[in-house]
């Protein structure tokens, strides 16, 4: 299954949007991904899990880390996870993901006017 | 026909031009070609009966020399031919130089007579020890370029003499050059390939010296054209008297050139250059020893080409060896680490090769050193590359269309993979190099002129200088370079084995100890384990554990620690005994999850794990559940089974202080307890929930012993062997 990791826009800020499985094989691309976004000192970053298919205890691991890298760096973090994507929600809920970071159900739940410092 | 295609034709055409046998020769000398021993004639240039006053086909040699002559050819053939030349014979009353040399199985003589050509004189010859002293003081190309221009138009008295180096692409460029002080200067100019067609210049490999007296000259025909025996047309590629193509005639008359002569610049087997002379006065024929004296200083430069600084091909390939055992030896010394060996010490990957950024991607993680492209631009580069197999390149634009914009940065990129299937790789880049090339004359004006044979190339009629900028071109790779990239990738994967098997033996070693030899009699208590590692051949990070409590109480945990490998198997040790330790001490399951949260928060940060832990009491069957984040307990009843959402908190490591929960039900007859890991569930058709409701439905159904109803269980699932798997199940006796 084909992953990929995108640099996008969700709700006005810059975000990385995940496809393909985020396991073990593939957590290092978002890492990866995220530090180039970290590299421009944005004031907010997104992943936006929507596409994704599959999520391990790795990819969470992953996420956990750009968490606290985002907390670090006065970063505004949003992970958007729909509830209908059951493959990513179950282990999300699971190790309780949203007890340090804010995960909502669409784009469209993110807090609005984010301002950013640069435009992707 | 497109005149791209005719072009193509024409060129091909000039291509098949059979210039090492014209079936002519040059009017200025004579050509017999004899049969040894008897030296009987058996082809003959058309001037030869006026040269020597008689017809010769059918005589011999000591038929038209007189004896002594005669004898000195004879004695002269035993020897290296190259020894005998010139013999200085006289033919109806004139000096006349002899050269001899083998083709086609005949002997061919030259004769060409002393009257007409230019003497150098003595005094050149005298100066010669001086001449090869500069040649091989020169320490840049510009200065032996210099040399050779000027003494080799010294003794052949050329209106201009230019040395000139050719391209990959075989263009020349001209780098030294000695003239006529009226003459406009040709340095710095380029010659197109086209100019030199690749016959000649494979000719030019072999043959170092050609000459044209008299580019005007009336071509002199072989009778017969045709030579006995072979049934082919002379091979006249060692004469100097081959006649050349009329295309190149006519090239000359377009620079207005009358005379010419070129030798060539062989490095080390391969064509490097040319030492190329115009006359422009009129006719130019330099005697044979002063031409003699100028080929040898070309294959002197020539011996000395390799030696120079600037050396072609072979530029830095000394440094780059020197650089590549520094790096080779700092990989040694901390063969764990070697991102930080070839980016953090005082050489680095970058210093490897003439590069201005390089890439160095390794474990998955990607350091730039250098001027490079953007970060995320990198990986994408790297796999259009690949993908379309090429692993060094000079225009990354032609390669990889949507990468041209990055030619200020990396127009040319020498990539090296490293294997072990992680996407690995060093790579360097190289920016565009806008280069200002003066060409003589235009390179694309059309160059084809219809004749009966069909389209023929017709030499640029313009040399008014023509310059164009070339773009989005890099300094080219080097093959040594290139090589040394490779071995440089080679190594790296080579350390990258070693560390795979190494890690893999002892993260073995470490979950031998992590996972039960024996599960402990615990009495009342009927208790079954598999364990199933991955079959990709790494060690995951299950764990489960049996700790029996004052009491007799047991507590059964399960756990899971993200990642693989040798770190995550190290970090599953501490867990298990810190868990052991707190399980022994707190109150409760839920308190002891939160004594190995604080654990992970202090000494390992940025961790995450997940676990579940039941305490039995095997006398009651009371048992006390608490899950950090891990997937939920199965309690399997006759026929029917549950999971327990109750007595739950967040994975391990996500906070400093969590606060476990912990739910109570009672184990009472053939009940059981089912704890796994998410191997077992999450990776089938459907997800983790279809995963899970399998495992309850395959529950429900199973046998009731702990043992058999783990395999049915496995048997039933089926799981994919991608991460490890662990199952417990307990039982009251």
């Amino acid at each position: 299954m084909l992953f990929d990791v995108q640099r996008t826009t969700v709700a006005g800020r810059p975000a990385l949007t995940v496809r393909g499985e985020l396991d073990i094989a593939t957590a290092p691309q978002l890492a990866e991904a995220a530090e180039a976004v970290f590299a421009g000192s944005p004031a907010a970053l997104v992943v936006d899990l929507t596409p994704t298919e599959f999520l391990d205890s790795s990819g969470a691991r992953s996420l956990f880390r750009l968490a606290r890298r985002a907390a670090d760096e006065g970063v505004a973090f949003h992970v958007v996870a729909p509830r209908s994507n059951r493959p990513i929600r179950l282990p999300i809920d699971l190790m309780e993901l949203d007890s340090v970071m804010p995960i909502v159900n669409s784009a469209g739940e993110l807090p609005a006017a984010a301002v950013g410092r640069e435009g992707t | 026909m497109t005149s791209t295609a005719v072009d193509a034709d024409a060129l091909a055409r000039c291509a098949d031009e059979p210039i090492a046998v014209p079936g002519a020769v040059q009017p200025h000398g004579v050509l017999l070609a004899v049969r040894e021993p008897g030296l009987d004639v058996v082809v003959a240039s058309a001037n030869a009966a006026a040269l020597f006053g008689r017809p010769v086909r059918g005589a011999t040699l000591d038929e038209l020399l007189d004896a002594a002559e005669a004898e000195r050819l004879r004695a002269g053939l035993a020897d290296e031919l190259a020894e005998v030349n010139p013999l200085r014979v006289t033919v109806g009353g004139e000096d006349v130089d002899l050269v001899l040399h083998r083709a086609d199985g005949l002997l061919l003589t030259e004769w060409e007579p002393v009257r007409g050509a230019a003497q150098a004189g003595p005094e050149w010859h005298r100066r010669l020890p001086t001449v090869l002293q500069r040649l091989s003081a020169a320490t840049t190309l510009g200065q032996l370029g210099e040399v050779l221009a000027r003494d080799v138009r010294a003794v052949t008295g050329f209106d201009r003499v230019m040395v000139y180096r050719f391209d990959r692409a075989w263009n020349g460029e001209v780098i030294a050059e000695d003239r006529r002080a009226d003459l406009e200067p040709f340095l710095g100019l380029w010659f197109p390939a086209s100019d030199i067609p690749a016959q000649a210049r494979a000719l030019y490999a072999t043959n170092w010296m050609r000459l044209i007296p008299d580019a005007r000259y009336e071509r002199v025909p072989l009778e017969p054209p045709v030579a006995p025996g072979s049934g082919r047309p002379l091979d006249l590629s060692g004469a100097m008297l081959r006649s050349v193509s009329p295309v190149h005639l006519e090239y000359l008359a377009n620079m207005g050139v009358a005379a010419s002569m070129s030798i060539s610049l062989i490095d080390r087997g391969v064509l490097w250059g040319l030492i190329a002379c115009h006359h422009y006065a009129g006719p130019n024929r330099p005697s044979y020893t002063d031409r003699v004296a100028a080929e040898f200083l070309g294959r002197t430069a020539s011996l000395l080409l390799p030696t120079l600084g600037d050396a072609g091909e072979q530029a830095g390939v000394v440094e780059v060896a020197q650089r590549q055992a520094e790096l080779a030896a700092a990989i040694g010394r901390t063969p764990r680490t070697p991102a930080a060996a070839l980016t953090g010490g005082e050489v680095t990957a970058l210093d490897l090769l003439p590069a201005d950024g390089a890439a160095v991607r390794l474990g998955g993680r990607l350091h730039l050193l250098g001027t490079t492209p953007p970060a995320d631009r990198v990986l994408p580069l790297v796999t259009a590359l690949r993908a379309a197999g090429v692993t060094a390149t000079d225009s990354v634009g032609r390669v990889v269309p949507g990468a041209a914009d990055l030619a200020g940065t990396a127009s040319g990129v020498l990539l090296a993979e490293v294997a072990g299937g992680r996407d690995d790789f060093v790579a360097w880049f190289r920016p565009e190099t806008l280069r200002e090339v003066t060409w003589g004359g235009n390179p694309y004006t059309s160059k084809t002129a219809q004749t009966d044979a069909g389209p023929r190339l017709s030499p640029r009629r313009s040399f008014a200088a023509w310059s164009e900028t070339v773009r989005e071109t890099s300094r080219p790779w080097l093959a040594h370079e290139v090589a040394a990239a490779g071995r440089l990738a080679a190594l790296l994967t080579e350390a990258a084995v070693n560390r795979a098997s190494e890690d893999n033996r002892l993260a073995g070693a470490l979950q031998r100890t992590l996972l039960l030899d024996r599960l402990p009699e615990v009495p009342g208590v009927d208790l079954a384990a598999r364990y199933l590692p991955s079959q990709e051949d790494v060690v995951g990070g299950d764990w489960y554990d049996l700790v029996p409590l004052p009491g007799g109480r047991i507590s059964i945990v399960l756990g899971d620690v993200a990642g693989h490998g040798l770190a995550a198997a190290a970090i599953t040790a501490q867990l298990r005994h810190a868990l052991r330790a707190h399980l022994l001490r707190a109150p409760g399951p839920g308190a002891a999850l939160d004594g190995l949260n604080e654990v992970i928060g202090a000494l390992l940060p940025g961790e995450l794990a997940t676990a579940v832990v039941a305490e039995l009491d095997p006398a009651t069957g009371e048992v006390v559940i608490a899950s950090a984040g891990h997937l939920p307990v199965l309690h399997a009843t006759a026929g029917a089974a549950a999971f327990l959402h109750e007595g739950r908190g967040p994975a391990l490591g996500l906070l400093d202080v969590a606060g476990y929960r912990e739910t109570r039900l009672r184990l009472a007859g053939d009940d059981r307890l089912l704890l796994f890991s998410d191997g077992l569930v999450e990776r089938g058709p459907g997800g983790l929930d279809a995963g899970l409701a399998a495992l309850r439905g395959a529950v429900a159904a199973g046998p009731v012993p702990p043992k058999a109803l783990l395999d049915a269980v496995l048997a039933t699932l089926d799981p994919p062997g991608t991460d490890d798997i662990t199952l417990l199940a307990v039982a009251r006796t």
